[in-house]
């Protein structure tokens, strides 16, 4: 059964994620640390590549697992032109958009290049990425903002939010592709997505646009007072785009970007975690809400992941506001690595049409 | 000595318009609708500037309508950008004043109704100036108030005047105390808001006036916040200008260079694509707030109240009410009933009902 090895990698921001399936089951997981004295020599992600690559061969090396006998690498998926859903061979196009950081600036761009690192190494081992985070199937309403110089772009946590949903239906015997749910992924980033019938018509745009404050994230601020702060406070673009992705949400009222932290510190008894963690679950709530005008009124079932799904205080709060909505149901946790092999695993012997990025 | 009782005057300034009627009671006996041009209003930077050219063009049309105002006992003109205040009536006096012309959080047509409306009082004998439900009345729950950095808050600022008028006028429709229903209330005029009325205080409320919720004709709503700070940086910008697109010219106006939502209706219905599009658009995001209130009030809601200019268009609130009438009942309250809602909290302060704050 060799002939089936696949090779999963999904950097994070201080650890790279690797896995080894074989067929749908997982072989090797594990992740990488990368301790701070370590990125502390590098002034910006794109210049870990050679870094993380080593580290990720090494560690395979030391477990005794052989790249020869591996079929194809897939990485996460990370800022790119809007593409849409499913699986790419990663081409000099789709490495180039992800070092340009032309479309987004951020180590999830990682994914794609260390996968397409890997496999120059090896001959006749190819590389994917699978449902990028810039999967667009946005309806034609959703794209506007509230004024022609801004577009509302789709990039939100397609490949886990499909995943789960795709679970979901399975698991009740439906098709994906016919159901209406929402699917709420709760990450370091929160994303809410309208899934209409197999299409995300409409998700807050989770990396630097709008929705609910995250662990890292503001998510919305209001705007007129933001502009006022751009200008007045004296700090540089480059501060407060740090700001708003990496230094807000949770990590700015409290100091932790561990969701499941607060969860511990609200149970011991802390108002202020309390408070912070109660109104990041009110606004997930509200665009909830929001999520459930788009599909009419009319929806099959609301679905919660991601890690502080684990947090049941928390989707307590949250299902407390939405549960006339519809079934909620909840699945902590992601099944990110899951999804990108099985994929990659249906793509190579030939059961999913592999798509070309341009 | 006056023989007449209960005489109001109302002033109401509005981004294009300045409304101006006086009532008895509840019953109007002169209202005009003072529309002005663009050209009028450019020659001034500042809101603040239009004082004086608003409050001669005021006492021109009493004047041309022959009114008496030496029967007038209250002047009652629509509350600005202040303080954050409770619901209810506030005496107008120095220190509120100060504020309506040096508003602590931004300028706006409505600051003016406060300082015309003491001008006009202090010309009348024995009359008495007021403003109530101003925009920046404040009953949030806490947990409204934050926003997603500590540096940062949401405030309560929206049409308070017409949103509470109009849920209670729905609530005494249905025989049950304002304090008593859950009801989502959508203002559609120049700008929208979308409130929680929760036992009568608005508990949360997109903020209308600089960067949340829906577009509007002239406002933006919210706009990606990192896209507004690679603007704020760019260069190509100032301050002023920036803050122009989300309040002024955003939403209809930076879409189709106009603020008429007629305008857009009929353009649309004569097949313009585009036109028809952002039409849609302002009310997928009107629908996308009502959803998002309708968890505030945690799903539990009385009526979705469709209110303001713009639920004139029966197109467009149609377009609104197939999105959310599954939440709740929809009721349409087309227009604005700001001047009768000042007129009746006139009479309330002028028949002792209702005691006014003081700022």
């Amino acid at each position: 059964m060799n002939q089936d090895l696949i090779l999963v990698i999904n950097p994070r921001s201080i650890y790279t994620r690797v896995a080894i399936y074989e067929n749908y089951n997982v072989l090797f997981l594990k992740d990488i640390m990368h301790p701070d004295q370590d990125l502390g020599r590098f002034s910006h992600y794109l210049e870990q590549v050679n870094y993380r690559r080593d580290k990720i061969l090494s560690e395979l090396d030391n477990n005794g697992i052989c790249l020869d006998c591996i079929q194809a690498v897939v990485g996460r998926g990370g800022l790119m032109k809007p593409v849409k859903s499913g699986i790419y061979e990663i081409n000099d196009a789709i490495v180039n958009d992800l070092k340009s950081a032309e479309f987004g600036d951020d180590y999830v761009n990682l994914g794609g290049i260390l996968a397409k690192e890997i496999a120059l190494l090896y001959p006749n081992l190819r590389s994917f990425i699978v449902d990028p985070v810039t999967v667009d199937e946005y309806h034609e309403l959703a794209r506007f903002t509230g004024h022609k110089d801004f577009e509302k772009k789709s990039i939100f946590h397609t490949l886990n939010q499909k995943a789960m949903a795709k679970r979901h239906a399975k698991a009740l015997m439906r098709k994906y592709e016919e159901m209406k749910l929402i699917v709420v992924h709760l990450g370091s980033g929160i994303s809410i997505g309208a899934h209409c019938h197999g299409s995300v018509i409409d998700a807050n745009q989770a990396l630097d646009g709008d929705g609910p404050f995250s662990p890292e994230r503001t998510g919305s601020l209001p705007v007129g007072d933001l502009i006022r702060y751009c200008f007045n406070s004296g700090k540089s673009e480059a501060e407060l785009l740090d700001m708003i992705h990496y230094r807000g949400g949770l990590f700015s009222y409290l100091g932790t970007y561990s969701a499941l932290e607060v969860d511990a510190m609200v149970n011991n008894g802390d108002k202020k975690a309390e408070k912070v963690f109660e109104a990041m679950a009110y606004q997930v709530s509200k665009e909830i809400g929001a999520m459930f005008a788009v599909l009419n009124s009319e929806i099959d079932g609301i679905i919660i992941t991601g890690g502080i799904a684990n947090s049941r205080w928390f989707v307590n709060k949250i299902i407390d506001r939405v549960s006339n909505m519809g079934p909620v149901h909840v699945y902590p946790g992601v099944m990110e690595l899951d999804s990108m092999a099985q994929i990659t695993l249906s793509a190579i012997r030939g059961d999913e049409e592999i798509l070309e990025y341009k | 000595m006056k023989t007449c009782t209960n005489h109001i005057l109302v002033i109401n300034p509005g981004s294009t318009s300045t409304k101006v009627a006086v009532f008895q009671g509840a019953r109007s006996m002169f209202q005009q609708d003072i529309i002005h041009s663009e050209e009028d209003l450019a020659s001034f930077d500042k809101i603040a500037d239009q004082y004086e050219f608003r409050k001669n063009t005021i006492i021109s049309v009493l004047k041309n309508n022959d009114i008496d105002l030496t029967c007038i006992e209250a002047v009652m003109g629509r509350g600005g950008l202040i303080k954050p205040v409770p619901a209810g009536v506030i005496e107008v006096d120095e220190k509120l004043k100060n504020d309506l012309r040096n508003s602590p959080i931004g300028e706006h047509a409505s600051n003016l109704g406060g300082l015309i409306a003491d001008d006009l009082a202090n010309n009348i004998k024995g009359a008495r100036a007021f403003i109530a439900n101003p925009v920046v009345v404040d009953e949030f729950d806490n947990i409204a108030r934050v926003a997603g950095h500590p540096l940062f808050e949401r405030k309560s600022i929206y049409h308070a005047l017409n949103q509470k008028a109009i849920a209670r006028e729905y609530a005494q429709s249905h025989s049950i105390p304002y304090e008593e229903v859950n009801v989502i209330v959508a203002h559609m005029g120049g700008g929208i808001t979308v409130g929680a009325h929760r036992k009568g205080r608005v508990i949360d409320v997109n903020q209308g006036l600089d960067g949340e919720g829906p577009f509007s004709p002239e406002r933006s709503g919210h706009l990606p916040i990192g896209q507004i700070i690679n603007y704020c940086f760019s260069g190509d910008y100032t301050e002023k200008e920036i803050r122009k697109m989300v309040t002024g010219k955003g939403g209809l106006v930076a879409y189709l260079g106009t603020n008429d939502t007629r305008d857009v209706l009929s353009r649309s219905l004569r097949g313009d694509d585009k036109a028809k599009l952002i039409y849609d658009a302002m009310a997928y995001q009107v629908a996308k707030e009502i959803g998002a209130m309708f968890t505030v009030l945690h799903g539990d809601v009385d009526a979705i109240l469709l209110t303001g200019g713009i639920a004139h268009g029966q197109d467009f609130t149609n377009l609104i009410r197939e999105r959310v009438h599954k939440l709740a009942p929809v009721f349409v309250y087309p227009g604005e009933d700001e001047m009768k809602a000042l007129a009746k909290i006139g009479t309330r302060v002028l028949t002792g009902e209702l005691k006014p704050l003081k700022y």
